[in-house]
């Protein structure tokens, strides 16, 4: 239960771009793959504001005792954007419904996931605040997350641009460790890639693209 | 005979490319991540009146050049970048193509 908690929330936090949908009419696919979960969403914006999609998610608990799985529909929401001359700044409302189960419990759960994203982001620099809230049944769980970066230089819209930047995460009841991640992040006007090691030593790789 | 065509052809050429529409440049707020704004690029690029379409993100610029005989309006260029989900501040016309604004910003 702590472990879809976990994998749900920190599925939003790996899509963590400048947002977790693309432009209206767009279809993006995201993926987030570590050693202790794995999970796929794949969303279409219906306006600028609005995206419907669906997700599937693998998760681990750290002692590899429980794993499980989650099937969810998802609608995301951009609730408000600051643009601004050289920056932006997004609050992003993002909530999934659908099943879970696992090897803890029986059967199916039915589950339900609200969240929020807050972005604020330059051509340097990144920073975003995110949590999940999940329930099922009598399942419980919070999900709370930041990341901070930068990158190593001003690109032009064709070229490839490299950053560098940390994740810090926490699942509460799931692990009671604060996860940290130092990724680096590749990102074109195609596509958008993160790799990077926890420092427990496992490694992680998250990607997005825009069809 | 061969001279008179290819004569024809060129002043056709000619007469459509003065026919064309200016090229549109606007000054956008937000567009900080390539990936984030490839959807601009790739709205415009559909427009069936678009020749070409250059993003310059440090100077905040998107400019949109019509093929010869097209017109793009500053408010097709104004939808489609808040479409994308920025803002637009001004819409200028400019006596360049963007292939040529692409080449002064590499230089």
């Amino acid at each position: 239960m702590r472990l879809a908690a976990f994998a749900i929330a920190a599925s939003f936090a790996g899509v963590a771009c400048a947002g977790p949908m693309g432009y209206n009419g767009s279809t993006m696919a995201m993926g987030d793959f570590g050693r202790n979960w794995a999970e796929a969403w794949v969303n279409h914006a219906v306006t600028p504001r609005d995206a419907f999609g669906a997700g599937y998610t693998w998760m681990r608990s750290d002692d590899d005792r429980v794993i499980h799985r989650v099937a969810e529909a998802t609608y995301t929401r951009l609730v408000h954007r600051w643009n601004m001359p050289h920056a932006q700044a997004n609050a992003w409302f993002v909530v999934g419904a659908g099943v879970m189960t696992g090897n803890d419990f029986e059967g199916e759960r039915f589950a339900w996931t609200p969240g929020f994203q807050l972005d604020y982001e330059t051509t340097r620099v990144y920073v975003a605040a995110m949590g999940r809230l999940y329930r099922a049944g009598s399942i419980a769980n919070d999900y709370a997350a930041g990341r901070a970066g930068f990158s190593f230089y001003e690109a032009e819209y064709e070229q490839v641009q490299p950053w560098f930047l940390v994740e810090a995460r926490h699942m509460r009841a799931m692990s009671e460790r604060v996860e940290v991640t130092p990724m680096v992040r590749f990102i074109s006007s195609r596509y958008f890639v993160e790799a990077g090691v926890n420092l427990e030593g496992q490694a992680r790789f998250n990607f997005m693209y825009i069809f | 005979m061969k001279a008179y065509a290819s004569v024809a052809a060129l002043a056709a050429l000619a007469s459509a490319a003065a026919l064309a529409g200016p090229t549109l440049t606007a000054e956008v707020n937000g567009m900080v991540c390539a990936f984030c704004a490839q959807g601009i690029e790739k709205n415009l690029r559909a427009l069936p009146a678009t020749q070409d379409v250059y993003v310059n993100l440090p100077q905040r610029i998107v400019a949109v050049e019509p093929k010869a005989g097209a017109t793009i309006t500053p408010e097709t260029l104004t939808r489609v970048v808040r479409d994308a989900g920025y803002e637009v501040v001004s819409v200028k016309e400019v006596n360049a193509t963007a292939a040529s604004l692409r080449g002064k910003a590499t230089k």
